[in-house]
């Protein structure tokens, strides 16, 4: 990490989320609601189809701040809000979300982050915030 | 019976510990694709949102409280956000005490928010993780 200021951007981060991913997701963190790997219960629920986990997509945007800190020990506080839903297809393209981050503040040894993630047009996650440690 | 106000305060504690292993953590890690070395190894920590698998056990015992009369299948994640003292690792023993910190009520849907405090099991901070639910008791 270089010299941090306000209006430092940090590099951004696309990253695609296929089916495969939905599932290996489901088992490595134990939630297998099905909106997140069928179709048939996605679709009764009243969603266009099978959506991510929020909590893949909270943790794609975190690597935008982690992949820069030195240690991602540093990371103090994380939060986000989930706006929509993204949507994953049963193809092989899938869902892109392009994660980018900008230092809002920097005061007493910390910068607060904004994270913007889009997928397509929209702004999939709200109020996407990180405090980080900069000493 | 349903939430209301008057149940804020309430407090549940997961059943059991839960014993961090760097295996899970690598599991974890690759499943959010996530290569950064931290999360390798003897003295791997765990990326930032393995906090809310670790909660998880503390939120089943909250839902398993007939007096909220709340389902899983009728619940959105609306918002969520960590503070960490310091990083899980491996090796870790954690408590997690799940507190109900705010319902809000607008028709058949409750907003619940409820905070997670992780600790050592000998009462360490950790993290603390603060879900926002909504609830839907409608039937659609």
């Amino acid at each position: 990490m270089s010299s941090v200021e306000v209006g430092t951007e940090l590099p951004p981060l696309t990253v695609t989320l296929r089916r495969e991913d939905l599932v290996r997701y489901a088992g490595a963190s134990g939630d297998f609601n099905p909106i997140h790997w069928n179709d048939r219960m996605a679709t009764s629920l009243g969603l266009p189809g099978v959506i991510a986990h929020g909590m893949l997509t909270m943790a794609s945007a975190a690597r935008v701040v982690t992949d820069w800190l030195d240690d991602p020990a540093d990371l103090l506080e994380y939060g986000v809000r989930f706006t929509k839903p993204v949507i994953v297809p049963d193809d092989d393209k899938g869902a892109t979300i392009t994660f980018s981050a900008k230092v809002d503040k920097v005061a007493d040894g910390t910068a607060e982050i904004d994270i913007t993630a889009l997928a397509g047009e929209e702004k999939v996650l709200g109020r996407a915030r990180a405090v980080v440690r900069v000493s | 019976m349903t939430i209301d106000a008057t149940m804020v305060g309430r407090s549940y504690a997961a059943a059991e510990s839960y014993q961090v292993g760097r295996e899970k953590i690598r599991e974890f890690a690759d499943a959010i694709g996530d290569a950064n070395p931290a999360y390798r190894g003897d003295d791997a920590i765990a990326p930032p949102t393995f906090a809310f698998m670790v909660a998880n056990p503390a939120l089943l015992r909250l839902l398993a409280d007939d007096e909220l009369g709340l389902r899983l299948d009728r619940i959105v994640h609306g918002a969520q956000k960590f503070s960490y003292t310091r990083p899980i690792k491996a090796g870790d023993d954690i408590a997690a005490t799940a507190t109900i910190t705010t319902v809000r009520k607008a028709g058949d849907v409750e907003v619940i928010m409820y905070e997670t405090a992780l600790t050592t099991v000998d009462g360490d901070p950790i993290a603390t993780s603060t879900s926002t639910i909504s609830h839907n008791r409608a039937d659609s």
